[in-house]
């Protein structure tokens, strides 16, 4: 307890010594104008969202100016950020400055790397398909938009490929190609070259470092695959098999080399040369950048082909063995069959097991090597129907996100995590043979049936995202929950929060009781075209967790909630929505908002909430407002400048002493003799919780009696307290606006700090709670705060606690709501004053939570 | 038989999207991104409803309107823009124009407006 001050600091993620703060007026004048600017900033990400969401017709005008008004406030309030903090936050600038680049980048069409020879998964972008290949490209995809799970791995691009071919003298050779007949002895050369290639010494060295970098996470002695992934591998075509794939070579640079050598050399097999001639492809001019991705530990592997190409359109196939699945891909063993209903919840309709005499394993040392499958593991499928429902959920997704039936390699390792291998279109029969065609827009249009029993909501629900979503009900009270979220579920809470980011590519439909669609989640939702209606009053009481439900928002914005998964609105909707998407300029502009909107700093308490986690304008900004009250509550803390200002004192039938400090329409009048009276108090935030702290009963008057022990505890610790906050030991102290309360409050033996803006505008809102201390001994303080921390993750606050210290958060609440709020952590901050003296055992939490919950304020 | 648009300009973007959705609707869509060629083709064949960006390299919207008049007086012409201002309107009202929408343009409020020019 000696360093509190450090303690709370190091908590908010401030680092290094307070420099001399800024006055309370003008802090917040700072901290104003950065809430201003991120407003801006967030209208505009709406409406880019929205002109960008296929609804308008838009040109690269519109784009270059909605961004360069984005960029604007951004930097702006940035500025205004660095002002408030004093220049805390340098990297910033650079994030910023590097998520600009790459939008520009994509919005001039300039080259998408700057010529890196290796490239890791997560820093590759959709466009990088020229520089990484196809594989790679669609896999990263994977691993960055939908959140799949994808082993570690990079890409050696195709600038490495240009600079071997250089190095050896060989470009000349593949222009000559197309020059003359072909003859089998050039191929032969061309191949023995490459196989006996000289790296250029920065090829060697991208390579070294990324090993270096690969075996840090995954191990020294960790094994990868080295997979081609040629420029139009995977996307327009497929070269399905046409190149070389070498498995489970050591991470060490030479046998990676080799490997490396053997994939680039495969672009003239007879096979593959043969290939490309078929398809019209002039020979020379594809370039092979590869993959180079750690092995999983594979317990069973496999394919899935998203769409059933021989049979019914709505079942998905999944072949799967036993170990790694080459010999599958390869299509040399026999494997266990499934037929699974793409429905919402995925149902197997048919499965036929195989005779798996072999299998497939890594072998140590490296290589592959087939072996006997263990006789009592022949026979048995080589999945659970739980890991088939896993697996078609995620096939689903994937097919859904590139709009086109897919062909997926996937394997499962020794502790059951799911990695997906390759994602590449799967091509299907023409649509005229297809057994049974999906309606088409029109006849889906006719057929649908809007009627049907409705579920009534009382709220005035208001819209987000208009679409047809169904699935099971996922009742989330509290952020923890989402651990557990199953993909294609509906989420349905009591109010909208940012956390949701975590499950956003798998929901199926999102309702809120309360909301606001210009919140931080409303434009995730946007972005990711989930169904989402908020304000709909009562969703988490009428709906039941596990319930299956339809929600349908239609074009004119009308909501309709069906119970039960109705099949007929699915389809209309799918039918209906013009595919934007197929359009490559469309999907290209549209591909900006991905460095722009998503937010990946959801949670301020973890590690990662710093400015090299920013990814995106959206976090950007959000970090700002973070950090900017982080200031805000820290300056108070420090605040020696209170003194000789007019703080008025706090009349009000409490024995607070609390002291007042306006610094701007916090107070509607002053009374007599420096006093402020309840009435004169115009600060929203504050009236709330001094209202929740003054109801009836809450207030215990009645002394405690304080065991000597527990006496003597609390004068020590007092000492400390004291002499954290020397300026005002004397008062409690207040500063408020109209919108806007710091409060720092002694009541007896503990120290409570609460820092909140309550305005009109929801995503401005937030509520900073901290607790700490108490005159018990520990074991008692501790219950405290466990009856403390019940209570406020019932209000759905996002909490942090060690030992007596409670760190608590919520923010984007309506006004009512957050004054709501206030009220009950007002009376909270009333009830528990002296508590922890009754917490005698550790069943007295959960009685007195519940009397608390329950109105119950009596001793 | 379908009613025929014509959709210039000089993005491609904006004429496939245009396409995309004004097809949904039943349309018959042609998608040019330069006047040149869009006129060549008016001279073969009448369409109901010509929307044309205003500020293009070479012809621009103004001249495809008029000449689109001379033509066909009976055909329907939309003005778009990202460079809306006043005067352009205002010279485009003048001028017979059916309707003019700066850019980005809603879609579906492009969808009423052919609906008007085609009387329905």
């Amino acid at each position: 307890m000696k360093n509190l001050a450090v303690h709370l600091r190091s908590l908010f993620g401030l680092s290094g010594k307070p420099k001399e703060a800024l006055p309370p007026d003008l802090l917040f004048a700072r901290f104003k104008e950065v809430l201003d600017r991120n407003n801006r900033t967030l209208e505009i990400i709406t409406d880019m969202g929205e002109k960008l969401g296929g609804d308008y017709l838009f040109d690269i005008t519109y784009v270059k100016s909605a961004y360069s008004g984005l960029y604007s406030t951004v930097h702006d309030s940035l500025l205004s950020f660095d002002l408030l903090t004093r220049d805390r936050y340098p990297r910033l600038h650079q994030v910023f400055g590097d998520i600009d680049a790459r939008i520009k980048r994509m919005i001039y069409d300039i080259s998408a790397t700057g010529g890196e020879m290796t490239v890791f998964y997560p820093a590759i972008s959709w466009d990088m398909g020229g520089e990484v290949g196809g594989k790679s490209a669609n896999l990263a995809e994977v691993g960055n938009y939908l959140k799949l799970g994808v082993p570690p791995a990079f890409a050696i691009t195709t600038h490495a490929f240009d600079a071997l071919m250089r190095q050896n003298g060989l470009d000349e050779k593949l222009k000559a190609l197309n020059e003359g007949p072909l003859r089998g002895e050039t191929l032969e050369e061309l191949r023995t070259s490459i196989l006996n290639a000289e790296f250029p010494p920065a090829l060697h060295a991208a390579i070294e470092s990324a090993l270096h970098e690969i075996t840090a996470v995954s191990g020294r002695n960790c094994f990868l695959s080295v997979r081609s992934s040629a420029e139009e591998e995977d996307s327009d075509f497929s070269f399905a098999g046409q190149f070389t794939t070498k498995l489970n070579i050591p991470a060490e640079t030479e046998k990676i080399k080799e490997a490396y050598r053997e994939v680039v050399a495969s672009l003239f097999s007879p096979k593959a040369v043969a290939y490309q001639k078929g398809i019209g492809y002039p020979l020379g001019r594809l370039k092979m950048a590869a993959a180079c991705m750690v092995m999983v530990d594979a317990k069973s592997s496999g394919v899935i082909y998203s769409s059933n190409p021989s049979g019914d359109r709505d079942t998905l196939l999944i072949n799967a063995v036993w170990g790694l699945g080459e010999s599958l891909v390869e299509g040399q063993i026999d494997a266990d069959l499934f037929v699974v209903n793409k429905g919402a919840e995925p149902a197997i309709v048919d499965r036929r097991p195989a005779a798996k005499k072999s299998m497939i394993t890594a072998r140590k040392g490296g290589g592959v090597e087939a072996v006997d499958t263990p006789s009592a593991m022949e026979a048995e499928y080589s999945l659970t129907p739980e890991q088939v429902a896993e697996l078609a959920r995620q096939a689903m997704l994937i097919e859904r996100h590139f709009r086109r039936p897919q062909d997926i390699e996937w394997a499962i390792d020794q502790k059951g995590t799911i990695f997906i291998l390759q994602a590449r279109p799967l091509r299907l029969p023409e649509e005229g043979e297809r057994p049974s065609p999906l309606p088409d827009a029109e006849s889906a249009r006719t057929a649908r049936d809007v009627s049907g029993p409705r579920i009534p909501l009382k709220g005035k629900s208001r819209v987000v995202q208009k679409g047809t979503g169904a699935g099971k009900v996922f009742l989330v009270r509290h952020p923890d929950q989402l651990d557990n979220f199953p993909k294609g579920a509906v989420l349905v809470a009591g109010h909208d929060s940012s956390d949701f980011i975590r499950v956003m590519p798998y929901v199926a439909a999102i309702i809120t009781d309360v909301g606001t669609p210009t919140s931080h989640m409303a434009s995730l939702c946007r972005e990711f075209r989930v169904p989402t209606v908020v304000n709909a009053g009562d969703a988490t009481r009428v709906l039941t967790h596990g319930q299956e439900i339809t929600l349908h928002v239609d074009d004119e914005g009308g909501v309709a909630l069906y119970d039960g998964i109705r099949k007929d609105l699915l389809e209309y909707a799918d039918a209906a929505s013009p595919k934007m998407e197929d359009i490559y300029e469309f999907r290209k502009k549209r591909y900006i908002l991905r460095y722009i909107s998503p937010l990946n700093l959801v949670d301020p308490l973890r590690e990662d909430f710093t400015p090299e986690g920013c990814k995106t304008m959206h976090d950007i900004i959000r970090f700002i407002h973070e950090k900017a009250v982080a200031e805000l509550v820290e300056t108070s803390k420090y605040g020696g400048r209170v003194k000789g200002r007019a703080a008025v004192k706090l009349d009000i039938p409490l024995p607070t002493g609390i002291m007042v400090l306006d610094i701007g329409g916090g107070l509607s009048a002053r009374g007599k003799h420096n006093k402020v009276a309840f009435d004169q108090i115009a600060s929203l935030p504050l009236r709330a919780l001094l209202k929740g702290m003054m109801h009836p009963g809450v207030w215990r008057s009645d002394a405690v009696s304080l065991k000597v022990n527990d006496f003597f505890t609390s004068m020590i610790r007092m000492s400390d307290i004291v002499a954290e906050g020397r300026d005002y030991t004397d008062y409690n102290l207040a500063v408020v606006s109209r919108e806007y309360v710091n409060l720092s409050l002694r009541f007896g033996y503990h120290f409570s700090m609460l820092d909140c803006y309550c305005s009109e505008n929801a995503r401005n809102n937030h509520i900073y709670f901290r607790f700490v201390g108490g005159a018990t001994d520990i074991v008692k303080r501790s219950r405290r705060i466990s009856l403390i921390a019940a209570v406020l993750r019932e209000y759905g606050f996002n909490l942090k606690t060690k030992g007596d210290l409670i760190v608590a958060r919520l923010a984007n609440l309506g006004q009512d709501r957050m004054e709501e709020v206030l009220d009950r952590l007002g009376r909270l901050i009333a009830y528990t004053r002296q508590l922890d003296a009754v917490l005698h055992d550790d069943s007295a939490v959960d009685r007195y939570t519940k009397a608390f919950l329950d109105g119950d304020y009596g001793p | 038989m379908s009613p025929r648009i014509m959709v210039i300009d000089d993005e491609k973007i904006v004429g496939d999207m245009a396409k995309m959705s004004l097809e949904q609707e039943g349309y018959a869509v042609e998608t040019f991104t330069s006047a040149e060629p869009a006129l060549e083709r008016l001279a073969q064949e009448k369409f109901d409803v010509v929307v044309t960006d205003l500020k293009m390299k070479g012809i621009d919207g103004m001249e495809v309107l008029r000449t689109v008049k001379r033509l066909y007086p009976e055909t329907k012409v939309i003005m778009i823009t990202a460079f809306a201002n006043l005067d352009a309107a205002i010279e485009a009202l003048r001028a017979e124009v059916h309707d003019f929408f700066p850019k980005p343009v809603k879609i579906k409020e492009l969808k009423t407006s052919i609906q008007r020019a085609l009387g329905k």
